[in-house]
């Protein structure tokens, strides 16, 4: 008996005991209906393989729902549910793979479902529940921190240390950072001179620090592009979270990534089941959450990400044991700049509006 | 082409980068469809047909190819009546407002695309019609009919109206004429929009994107969305069946109404 | 029996006239334009009321302790449009793309549209026009595709660079490559609105005025532009306005930097999840585009655009 096999057989009791605790109760019956899919909406490349491969398949494997993957941007599926959910039509997806910050803002406007009940709840590290939030509107499933990542061979004296190094001409037109200065909006007042006390009050450092780099002209990308520009060799440096610069390793290129002297930003990635969804759909939909948060799932998904998961115990991969880009304990968490949920709530739309305002200037 | 050795190399020194410019794109993606390697890059690596063969095997795109000949289908089926109708209103009769129509019915292209969809995104919305498929073929209809009128209206103009009134003078009564001799006259204007509001449908991403999810998504849009993620060869693959459409377009276009139906002056 | 002698066709069609006639009679006939036109006048209505649901939008505040946008009317959306110079930028650049890819599409477009006119080669002529059609029917995903093959870092102008020794240059997600991407997509739009100008203009005129002594540049200044002026007009509007609503070139070739209003419509609904923001820059767009439009008109008449009607 393979690996597979034994998770999928162990789920498989555990989802019956839920569904014979439910037979006890005949109004929540028809909830037990299989759905003919659920629809998970995820992010391309890296992500999504290590997601099919991680939680998908084994899911479909012990329930026999497959599950469909959604590609469609996290930004463009938010206002699509929303709009869902107030005019009471179905949501157009089951799961959604989303970023902690966004999920809570979805949470705020009311359109999550509560995730309270979850059996694999129990245990997981304290990262897991969300902040600021009434009981577990949203899971958070793993962190990950937005890396320097840069190829070596245009850092012959070793790794940079600065994120100054950005600005040095040298690079012009060869550094990258996300379209909305995600993962570096908080990193940049640290590197045009503030400090973390300036965040959320004084931001201007940070875009001081924009404007200079403005000269440099970076290029900005979403999570693939960093994977595709770093392989065409479009790009020496850039600030992306360590899967995508790990994904361009692993097919064999030559990228290293580190964290520079300021810090990086560390966050997470949570999962959310949208309101609306016929009951038995929602059901799968919360157990397909449930089934992601057990130990097998977390430890095939996790590392195939390259991510420390919120299932305790679980060693990192080997071509990450000690990586800056993997925080385990206190002390790496040290190094890293953690900016709470609620501030990223509140003050994001207004950090991206002015990066977009700098940068499309 | 009559006129001075300099007229001829200007004229068709211009024509030949026009040509490049516009021919380039589709030559290199067809190159680059029968790539064996795992990415994009030139020369490609060795020839092969392995991502048509992925392609094949990838039910999703069967599914998105399937949906989108049927939005298609459904955009040219409204816009051939709708169309052809208006262009015989505006040409053949006498309207009051005339000029008011005639900017109303030119809304679809003033209003910008993007702002079309995302009002349509909101409309279909409201009245609880969004997630389903045939209200994508309605607003590609909707947000390219400018074209189908256009086309039509050429023809109709192109007849010249005492033969109408020659078939009423002979006692043919008004459908009649309508059905025997304003019909068959614009058929070419007909034939040409039906093909263009095809072809224009098949390839529509943008209003698309926000209308479909992923139980509708379409073609175009499953392209748009793969390029802003991952660029495989695969994509070259699809881009080539593209090609292959527009071939057969231009074909049937050549066959059924001639290829310099647009080079009569109206 | 004598009906008999009829075809059934005959029949069938006299059956038709008389169901018309119960149903549509002749005192109706005034409104017939009216019924034709009103399945499209129906369609197009779906654009108005939507712009209708931009328009309430955009008079609405987003509160971002919700996200939801506020009850209360205000031109909060507006005057951020007003303050933040990043959008009069935005609209800067995309005014410019426009005119440049304007003058740039006709320029080329003309000599094309010409060469089509007068080529006495049936066999060039059709290969100039299937040349213009193909792509003319290839969408502009694929189209953009394309171009990141052949301008990418490691792509076809590239590799050739890199094959003759010369350094390799970034071509790619540039305002450039997007003024490039567009001419190419536009292209055909222009040509096709030239032929039918240039096919009116009789050679002889251009030979007369040859015969004359004129240099074919005199003759082209003097004779076949003025002529072709309702092409030109139709061509350059048509192109002006769909390269201003532009998304795709962009947002595919631009590499993030050099977006479109478009883009930030786009931004403003989806990224920032501001619908009210988003919508009042679709109404600047919109009022933008029309205005324009109508300028170019009231000053040079439709050109090809207006569609003759019955006097």
């Amino acid at each position: 008996m393979t690996t597979t096999d034994f998770a999928g057989r162990r789920t498989f009791l555990k989802l019956g005991a839920a569904g014979a605790g439910a037979l006890a109760m005949p109004g929540i019956l028809r909830a037990q209906d299989k759905p003919s899919e659920i629809i998970v909406r995820a992010w391309g490349g890296a992500w999504g393989d290590a997601l099919k491969e991680g939680v998908a398949d084994p899911f479909t494997a012990a329930t026999g729902i497959p599950v469909r993957l959604d590609f469609t941007e996290d930004n463009e599926i938010k206002p699509k549910i929303w709009a869902a959910v107030d005019q009471g039509r179905i949501p157009p997806i089951h799961v959604n793979w989303d970023t902690t910050t966004n999920a809570t803002i979805s949470a705020l406007r009311g359109v999550t479902v509560d995730l309270s009940d979850l059996s694999n709840l129990e245990g997981l590290l304290p990262l897991a529940k969300p902040t600021g939030l009434e009981g577990y509107p949203l899971v958070n499933t793993y962190a990950y921190v937005y890396v320097c990542a840069y190829r070596p061979e245009a850092f012959p004296d070793g790794a940079p240390d600065s994120w100054t190094v950005m600005l040095d001409p040298k690079f012009k037109g060869r550094v990258a950072l996300y379209d909305d200065g995600i993962g570096f909006n908080p990193i940049a007042v640290i590197a045009g001179g503030g400090s973390f006390e300036d965040i959320p009050g004084n931001m201007e450092p940070g875009y001081e620090f924009y404007r200079k780099l403005k000269e440099n002209a970076p290029l900005l990308g979403e999570d693939a592009d960093f994977t595709t520009w770093f392989q065409n060799g479009e790009i020496d440096l850039a600030c992306t979270i360590s899967v995508n610069a790990r994904a361009a390793r692993q097919s064999g290129i030559d990228v290293e990534w580190t964290v520079p002297k300021e810090g990086c930003k560390v966050d997470t990635d949570g999962l959310w089941v949208p309101r609306g969804l016929p009951a038995n759909e929602e059901h799968w939909a919360k157990e397909f959450v449930n089934f992601a948060l057990s130990r097998e799932a977390q430890e095939k998904w996790c590392s195939l990400l390259g991510l420390p998961p919120v299932f305790p115990g679980i060693a990192p991969p080997a071509d990450l044991v000690g990586d800056p880009s993997y925080p385990t304990t206190p002390a790496d968490f040290e190094r890293l700049v953690s900016v709470p949920s609620p501030v990223l709530v509140e003050n994001q739309p207004v950090w991206f509006a002015k990066f977009s305002e700098i940068f499309q200037g | 082409m009559r006129g001075s050795l300099s007229k001829r190399i200007a004229i068709w020194g211009l024509v030949w980068v026009s040509l490049i410019t516009l021919s380039l794109p589709t030559l290199i993606v067809i190159g680059a469809s029968f790539t064996a390697g795992e990415i994009i890059r030139f020369p490609p690596e060795g020839f092969s047909l392995r991502w048509y063969g992925e392609l094949w095997q990838l039910d999703s795109f069967k599914a998105a190819l399937a949906r989108t000949f049927y939005v298609s289908a459904i955009c040219t089926a409204v816009s051939l009546p709708v169309g052809t109708l208006a262009a015989i209103a505006t040409v053949r009769y006498r309207i009051r407002f005339r000029n008011a129509v005639q900017v109303y019915l030119l809304l679809p292209f003033t209003i910008p695309l993007v702002v079309s969809g995302i009002s349509m995104m909101i409309f279909f919305g409201e009245i609880r019609i969004l997630g389903q498929l045939w209200p994508v073929g309605v607003a590609l209809c909707i947000i390219n009919l400018p074209f189908m009128i256009w086309s039509v209206s050429a023809s109709v103009n192109a007849i010249d109206p005492e033969i109408e009134n020659a078939a009423m003078n002979c006692g043919a009564p008004p459908l009649q004429t309508f059905l025997t001799v304003t019909l068959p006259a614009v058929m070419p204007g007909v034939i040409t929009g039906g093909l263009l509001m095809f072809i224009l449908a098949f390839n529509e991403f943008l209003v698309s994107l926000f209308l479909t999810d992923s139980r509708t998504v379409t073609l175009p849009v499953q392209i748009y969305n793969s390029i802003r993620s991952v660029i495989t060869p695969d994509l070259a693959a699809v881009s080539v069946l593209y090609i292959a459409i527009a071939l057969i377009a231009v074909f049937l276009l050549d066959r059924l109404v001639g290829l310099d139906i647009f080079l009569r002056s109206k | 029996m004598s009906h008999m002698k009829y075809p059934i066709s005959w029949r069938l069609l006299d059956a038709l006239e008389a169901a018309a006639a119960v149903l549509w009679p002749a005192r109706m006939r005034r409104l017939t334009a009216w019924a034709l036109l009103a399945p499209a006048l129906f369609l197009v209505g779906v654009l108005v009321i939507g712009l209708g649901y931009m328009v309430e939008y955009s008079l609405h505040e987003l509160d971002l302790s919700t996200y939801r946008l506020k009850e209360a009317y205000s031109l909060t959306n507006y005057q951020t449009i007003l303050d933040r110079p990043v959008y009069a930028r935005v609209l800067g650049r995309t005014l410019l793309g426009a005119v440049l890819v304007t003058a740039i599409s006709v320029a080329l477009a003309f000599p094309y549209a010409y060469a089509i006119v007068r080529t006495p080669s049936a066999m060039v002529r059709k290969a100039l026009l299937v040349a213009l059609f193909l792509p003319f029917f290839i969408g502009q995903v694929v189209r953009a595709y394309g171009w990141l093959i052949v301008l990418g870092r490691e792509g076809l102008v590239n590799s050739a660079l890199a094959g003759m020794g010369l350094p390799t240059v970034d071509l790619l997600f540039t305002y450039p490559a997007v003024i490039f991407g567009l001419v190419q997509y536009m292209l055909p739009f222009a040509i096709l609105l030239l032929v039918p100008a240039l096919a009116a203009i009789p050679e002889d005129m251009e030979l007369a005025s040859e015969s004359l002594g004129a240099r074919w540049t005199s003759t082209f200044r003097h004779v076949v532009i003025p002529m072709a002026k309702p092409g030109l007009i139709g061509a350059s509007v048509v192109v002006f306005t769909l390269t201003l609503t532009d998304f795709a070139m962009p947002e595919i070739l631009g590499g993030g930097t050099s977006d479109f209003i478009a883009s930030a419509i786009y931004d403003s609904f989806f990224q920032i999840s501001n619908p009210g923001l988003g919508a009042a820059l679709s109404m600047v767009l919109v009022t933008l585009g029309s205005l324009i439009v109508a300028g170019v008109f009231l000053v040079a008449g439709t050109g090809t655009l207006g569609v003759r009607g019955a006097k």
